[in-house]
């Protein structure tokens, strides 16, 4: 409570807490201010007026214009707001998971079990983050391309479930698929942070005498990492992750950018910008494509780490207090 | 200091192989037909020839067996001949590429050297100034104007920032254009009186004494160059105000002011060599951010190097291309962090003693 309260007082968490409530907003309200047109099968994919190529100025029926294809980018930029918390929170929730669970059964059994998982995790951390995301999406988009079930399939439809709300027992739409397989390889080279954090963390409690009290009283391993530690060892981790969002966004943004990730016309911000890159000698002309929706990833992104910024200066006791 | 360097270079085999495998691993994902070009140059199109191939280059054994051949090379069994092999620096063929893929890095690496070299200048240069600049004047407006810079740079992703700096550079004002050279400066590096010693333009035509391509090829950095420099500012900014935030508190700082010296002499002199000494270990995570960024920077900017390539084949789904060019900048990463490491082994005495 007195972290919330320090982070209204200060004047630049709280312009991002107010951007991102604007945000919410947006995305919650999407269908009522660009409500789809009456017969689309997909909320999610940006209506089109005309299929000419060449991008319109904003006018009466377009307030932010059109981009190629005649895409409204209002339209995109709205429901790209769901398209980025959609994407971003179910990243994190993933990444969290995984780096809480690979961290935490290092940190408590330690020794041999406690060596090899960390080595692990510098192996994941030794690739460029970008080139292993674009190179893993590049392949899972192969291999779902074929349309196989199997492993694979049942951790795209687990990501869709949390994702897009959609039910595993449906057929899984193509366009959802795409978005899945950037997803994906973001998760499987993203997690290692926090399990290096919560490692530190349970290290660090397992030494309390109230572990060694469980311990005693015969609790069960499970209990002791669950019951005792992990609720005392989790939060800055937690507090780290959801500050992350806005990078995940970012960089499934890039992916979009590159062509590798939300399919053409889906209202995903950084799927909308890759327009630009055809009017690149005319963009003084055209700019309203790439600033609309350049202007909504800044935004969002500045939003999450305005607040991440303050919380980190909270929760570092270095900076607290008189020495500061 | 003897022991850290060794530890370093015992774990670099483990981080390599590691690497190797999670590589071989997506490899694996993929069909026998997806892993021919790992062998072939040209893939006949006839369903059967394919399956001969597959059973000649053994692309159907067990994994492990295949991750072997892939790590080694496997002999031809009609010529003798040794192909694919990634420790014999065949990384296989690529279809984007028109060639093999070593090849084709090998040609595309050059652009990509030059983009980051005439980036670290100013991308570390007026990163450590503006963080101490932050940190001497810690709390004060400079402070929060470049913690809010900060965050700003760190906000906007890489494509918007090229796309916005390309659409008021050049579309408006037409001063710096995409690309690697302008059509007549291209004309004449590739014409046979040019000596190309590097393969990169501003160093080949210096050295050909030729200033017009020299400026042409300025030109055509400085958007890249800039940027390239504004996303990885934040980060460094960050780690030089904390740490130089951290020197000033020290004892030996009360310690030079009580000597009568200079606060400006204090500050160069005794606070600013000391905090850039964890500033160092930064050196590898802007290795990852020049890395990441040459990616995004390159196809924004229509710069032929490693990056653009990279994200040329991914989108043609052209899965042993990608694999080779990214083996390949993880294997510099970690060297990279390495080197990372042991400088600072050097510089830092209190590593040493740990």
């Amino acid at each position: 409570m007195k972290t919330v309260r320090r982070l209204l007082k200060n004047p630049t968490s709280l312009a991002g807490i107010i951007l991102l409530a604007i945000f919410v907003v947006i995305a919650i309200g999407a269908p009522r201010f660009a409500p789809p047109p009456p017969r689309s099968r997909d909320a999610y994919m940006i209506p089109r007026d005309g299929f000419a190529t060449e991008p319109r100025p904003p006018n009466e029926k377009h307030p932010m214009g059109t981009t190629e294809g005649q895409y409204d980018i209002y339209y995109g930029v709205i429901w790209g707001t769901r398209t980025a918390f959609r994407v971003g929170v179910a990243i994190t929730i993933f990444t969290t998971i995984i780096g809480l669970l690979i961290g935490s059964i290092s940190a408590f059994y330690g020794g041999w079990l406690d060596e090899i998982l960390m080595r692990i995790t510098e192996i994941f951390m030794a690739f460029p983050f970008l080139l292993a995301a674009i190179t893993l999406t590049s392949v899972l988009q192969t291999i779902y391309g074929r349309g196989e079930a199997g492993p694979l399939m049942a951790l795209a439809k687990v990501l869709a479930l949390i994702t897009f709300g959609q039910s595993p027992a449906k057929e899984m739409d193509p366009v959802q698929l795409q978005i899945l397989t950037g997803m994906l390889a973001i998760i499987f080279f993203g997690w290692m942070t926090y399990a290096r954090v919560i490692r530190g963390n349970i290290l660090a409690v397992k030494q309390f005498e109230y572990a060694i009290a469980a311990r005693t009283i015969g609790a069960s391993n499970m209990r002791i990492l669950f019951r005792h530690l992990m609720p005392n060892a989790v939060f800055p981790v937690l507090v780290i992750a959801s500050m992350n969002i806005g990078s995940y966004v970012l960089t499934f943004a890039a992916l979009s950018f590159l062509g590798l990730g939300a399919q053409r016309g889906y209202a995903d911000w950084g799927q909308m910008i890759s327009f630009a890159r055809n009017w690149i000698p005319s963009l003084a002309n055209y700019w309203y494509i790439v600033v609309y929706p350049g202007m909504a990833i800044i935004l969002f992104v500045l939003a999450w780490n305005l607040v991440g910024d303050a919380l980190r200066d909270i929760l570092d006791p270095r900076l607290t207090g008189s020495r500061a | 200091m003897f022991r850290y360097i060794v530890r370093r270079l015992l774990i670099m085999p483990v981080l390599l192989i590691g690497v190797s495998v999670l590589i071989f691993w997506m490899l694996s994902l993929l069909t026998p037909y997806e892993r021919v070009a790992l062998y072939v140059r040209d893939i006949p199109r006839r369903q059967g020839a394919i399956d001969e191939l597959i059973a000649k280059y053994g692309l159907d054994e067990p994994i492990p067996v295949q991750y072997w051949h892939w790590m080694v090379g496997r002999k031809d069994p009609d010529t003798g001949e040794v192909r694919g092999g990634i420790l014999r620096g065949d990384l296989g063929w690529s279809q984007v590429g028109r060639g093999s893929v070593a090849e084709a890095i090998g040609r595309r690496l050059p652009a990509t050297v030059e983009l980051a070299l005439w980036s670290a200048i100013p991308l570390i240069g007026i990163a450590i100034w503006m963080g101490i600049q932050a940190a001497v004047n810690h709390n004060k407006f400079i402070d929060q104007l470049l913690r809010v810079f900060a965050i700003t740079g760190w906000s906007i992703p890489t494509f918007v920032f090229g796309l916005l700096v390309l659409m008021i550079f050049y579309a408006k004002l037409g001063w710096f254009p995409p690309g690697r050279l302008s059509d007549w400066a291209m004309r004449a590096v590739q014409s046979p009186e040019f000596q190309r010693y590097t393969q990169m333009n501003t160093i080949d035509s210096l050295l050909n004494l030729r200033f017009d391509i020299f400026l042409d090829s300025l030109r055509h950095l400085v958007l890249p160059v800039l940027t390239l420099s504004v996303i990885n500012w934040a980060f460094l900014l960050r780690v030089t105000r904390s740490s130089m935030l951290d020197t000033l508190r020290q004892d030996y700082m009360t310690t030079a002011r009580a000597k009568g010296l200079a606060e400006k002499v204090v500050i160069r002199k005794h606070a600013v060599p000391n905090a850039l000494i964890p500033v160092i270990t930064v050196g590898g995570l802007t290795l990852v951010g020049l890395l990441n960024g040459v990616v995004i920077t390159e196809t924004v900017f229509n710069w032929p190097g490693m990056g653009s390539f990279l994200a040329q084949a991914a989108l043609t789904l052209d899965a042993v291309t990608v694999l080779g060019v990214t083996l390949f900048s993880s294997f510099i990463l970690v060297f990279g962090n390495l080197v990372v490491d042991v400088l600072y082994g050097v510089v830092d005495p209190r590593i040493r003693l740990e």
